[in-house]
């Protein structure tokens, strides 16, 4: 793409979202929303293949109805209050739409048909930004409206998006597919503490931000999008392998990794509210989660020459991606642990 | 505790900055060293002296395990030298790393404090030991193996997570050493026994309780050597171990739930013990041995009289150093006819008459003979099984006859009778293999000299 064009429509991007996250008039957000989605659009388009074209437009009609919800929800809220200011709404149909609008432009269940489908038919970088920074608006958006939400839409929405991320990737073998449900189950635990404790959720979003990021650019890197060919690293590049199981290991959870972080600040808090059977049954469904990365664990580092997979072997070149910040992402998603402490009350 | 912990985590620089023809004498030595440092420990005080620091203490259960686990690590090192002979220095250096981390991990669990850091660490060593099974197993059923060891794990012990955490909301800390004293008595209402069970699963499952055990075959016998020996002599006792520890909080009502798992455990030793009688692969056998001697443990810990907690730690130490070294001799078979099949490798004690000593020590060990500390864990066990209720007596006696037929049964299939034909031309038993054998029978009967030091805090 025209470099010109390509930052043109990155400065829009972020311009976009910021302006969303520092405005406190709702037009104004809705306004950055509204550019966020036109920039990312013709991002998605970078290379104008079928399957580009479809997660484009999938993406513009989920996001602009998405829009038109969230512009609703305003109205009504204008009506019951009479100001744009962005506080916690005033009415109850007006919180429950918005928090439908903000659900579907995050992907939660039972809107996040559209997450596998848009990840998957765009570039690796694109998907990346799609997963990470399109994250961030409505997530400062339910921020700034949590007092509001109703508990059983937003309790009932992050457990069923945990079961359908869990779920759903368990029969994917394409890399952004897998991504995707596992943005859907990341977003489900975010969104189950908001009403308790918000800087758990925010927590949660840094963690997931540093894992995806990671993995997308360890894939980046060895320029791979299936299963079968991620298997091949052993080769390429034989230490991703070992990081890219440590990493792995650290999106399903497990300790000492600090992918265990959030998941257990969240069952702290939630617990603290009297709620036992709903972290256990969050806990539980997200092994589901584990199952799937625990197949790419398995073909990805643990399973090695001699023994053989269906793949043409490959030169061992010097990688000319770009993957900026990889080492140090690497050492976030696996080795934070230890500093739970000061980062659970530093957001 | 640090005085384990830092040399423990320094023998992975050892291990990288060394020769390729010194790394296994260099970590195989100074693990020793650690190892013998270790026995330090065992001067317990009474006065509260060993609360070493805000997050680690050793008390008279804990410092046993504690020894038998830094006494493994030189062991494990000395069993794995032959399988990765063919592998380049690098993976080497890696399989020697996951044992270091593994039993960095493991001294941090048995020495933890805090009941959160015990669930994290023992959390922990899951990794090490699912990256030793699944890459360096030898048979495509290793992958199985570790999925069902990873899954059957995490789904008991994260209820326990969510119980730890309530209990820390309710009681206010988790200092293990405070809880003891502060812990309420918990009546019978549904919601105090789904916080018991949840205590109690993740426990369970790694005993293995005689229902959940399914994970332990298939882990034992896929693993590589030092995985087995690890995962039946360290790894089954942290379930024991976090059993004793919890159960301190969980009166009264331990005695109403106990009844489905003492009923699990008394069925479950003789069933696993029977199916030894028709096994065919060794290390399928010693892995049921280990389900059947485990239930004993835990019909000891669920029933929590003074007696029985000293038979369950004494048995926990005598049956890891035993169950340690049956896996090493059936490996010092594996090696020669790289086949696990009993029948395939029969009467050596003619080629290998030094080795037939240890099998028959071993044998003898693992049917409780007196006077070693397998038979006083055991008879600790029986008698206070006895004093709850009196008709165990007889599932408890048809156990240790079973448990006396099919040790006898694996003695006299490899090593006596008539041998066969192929197997005239297997290499002589290494040195490194009589010794491995002998450091694990040595302590085993050292300490039936003075087991008092295995019995453990009620003694």
């Amino acid at each position: 793409m025209n470099p010109l064009i390509l930052i043109i429509l990155l400065t829009t991007l972020i311009l976009g979202t910021m302006m969303v996250v520092t405005s406190s008039h709702w037009l104004l957000a809705w306004i950055g929303f509204e550019m966020n989605m036109m920039a990312f659009i013709p991002i998605m388009m970078k290379n104008p293949n079928p399957r580009a074209t479809e997660a484009s437009t999938k993406y513009l009609l989920t996001q602009a109805t998405a829009s038109a919800l969230l512009m609703m929800a305003v109205i009504i809220n204008l009506m019951h209050s009479g100001q744009w200011t962005i506080t916690k709404l005033f009415n109850p149909t007006a919180s429950t739409l918005m928090t439908v609008a903000l659900a579907i432009k995050l992907g939660l269940a039972p809107f996040h048909f559209w997450v596998p489908e848009v990840t998957q038919g765009i570039p690796l970088t694109t998907g990346l930004i799609l997963l990470t920074w399109q994250k961030l608006a409505p997530l400062s958006i339910l921020y700034q409206i949590s007092p509001s939400i109703n508990l059983h839409l937003m309790l009932i929405m992050s457990l069923l998006s945990i079961l359908m991320g869990g779920w759903g990737g368990l029969n994917q073998t394409q890399l952004r597919k897998i991504m995707a449900y596992s943005s859907i189950a990341h977003m489900g635990w975010m969104t189950a503490i908001l009403l308790y404790n918000p800087t758990l959720t925010l927590l949660n979003l840094l963690i997931y931000i540093t894992m995806t990021f990671t993995m997308f650019m360890l894939f980046i890197q060895n320029s791979t999008t299936t299963t079968l060919s991620l298997s091949q690293t052993w080769n390429k590049m034989p230490v991703i392998t070992t990081l890219t199981m440590l990493t792995l290991l650290s999106m399903g959870g497990l300790p000492p990794l600090s992918g265990f972080m959030p998941k257990w600040m969240i069952i702290q808090e939630l617990t603290k509210n009297d709620m036992l059977i709903v972290p256990t049954f969050m806990a539980i469904t997200a092994l589901l989660n584990l199952y799937f990365y625990m197949r790419l664990t398995y073909s990805t580092a643990l399973t090695l020459f001699p023994s053989t997979n269906n793949m043409k072997m490959k030169w061992q070149f010097n990688s000319t991606k770009r993957t900026p910040l990889l080492p140090t992402a690497i050492v976030i998603s696996t080795m934070l642990l230890p500093l739970t402490p000061m980062l659970s009350i530093l957001l | 505790m640090l005085k384990f912990i830092i040399p423990t985590i320094m023998l992975m620089p050892l291990t990288w900055l060394s020769k390729n023809n010194l790394i296994w004498i260099n970590s195989t030595a100074h693990s020793l060293l650690i190892s013998f440092s270790s026995l330090l420990l065992l001067n317990q005080l009474n006065d509260n002296s060993l609360n070493y620091s805000l997050m680690f203490f050793s008390d008279p259960l804990s410092t046993p395990l504690l020894i038998l686990t830094m006494w493994l690590l030189p062991l494990m090192l000395m069993a794995s030298q032959s399988h990765l002979i063919k592998e380049p220095p690098v993976r080497k250096k890696l399989y020697i790393t996951m044992l270091i981390t593994l039993q960095a991990l493991l001294i941090m669990t048995f020495t933890a404090t805090e009941l959160i850091l015990f669930y994290i660490m023992f959390e922990a060593t899951l990794i090490p030991t699912l990256i030793i099974i699944t890459r360096w197993g030898n048979q495509t059923e290793r992958l199985n193996a570790g999925l069902y060891f990873l899954f059957y794990t995490l789904v008991g012990s994260l209820p326990l997570l969510v119980a730890l955490v309530y209990l820390q909301n309710t009681t206010g800390s988790l200092n293990f050493l405070l809880l003891q004293h502060w812990a309420q008595p918990l009546s019978t209402s549904w919601s105090n026994i789904f916080m018991w069970l949840a205590c109690m699963m993740a426990f369970l499952v790694k005993m293995p309780l005689y229902g959940l055990h399914l994970w332990l075959p298939k882990a034992h016998v896929e693993a590589p050597i030092a995985g087995s020996m690890v995962l039946a002599a360290v790894l089954l006792k942290l379930g024991g171990y976090g059993m004793l520890r919890i159960t301190s909080m969980l009166n009264p009502l331990t005695e109403h739930m106990a009844y489905p798992f003492l009923m699990l455990s008394l069925w479950g030793m003789i069933m696993t013990s029977s199916i030894c009688l028709r096994q065919t692969d060794l290390k399928s056998l010693i892995a049921y041995s280990s389900v059947s001697h485990m239930a004993l443990v835990i019909a000891a810990i669920l029933i929590q009289t003074p007696w029985s907690y000293m038979g369950a730690t004494a048995l926990m130490i005598a049956h890891g150093l035993t169950s340690s070294m049956l896996f090493c001799l059936a490996n010092s078979n594996y090696e020669r006819i790289h086949s696990r099949t009993m029948i395939l490798a029969r009467g050596l004690q003619v080629f290998l008459p030094l080795m037939a000593t240890w099998w028959l020590l071993a044998s003898l060990t693992n049917l409780a003979l007196p006077p070693t500390i397998n038979l006083i864990g055991e008879l600790l066990v029986v008698m206070s099984v006895f004093s709850w209720s009196n008709p165990t007596i007889l599932l408890m006696g048809t156990n240790i006859v079973i448990t006396a037929l099919y040790s006898l049964y694996m003695l006299i299939m490899t090593q006596r009778g008539k041998h066969t034909h192929h197997i005239n031309n297997i290499t002589p038993s290494f040195t490194r293999e009589h010794a491995l054998m002998a450091l694990h029978i040595i302590p085993l009967l050292l300490l039936s000299l003075n087991p008092k030091i295995i019995l453990g805090p009620l003694y």
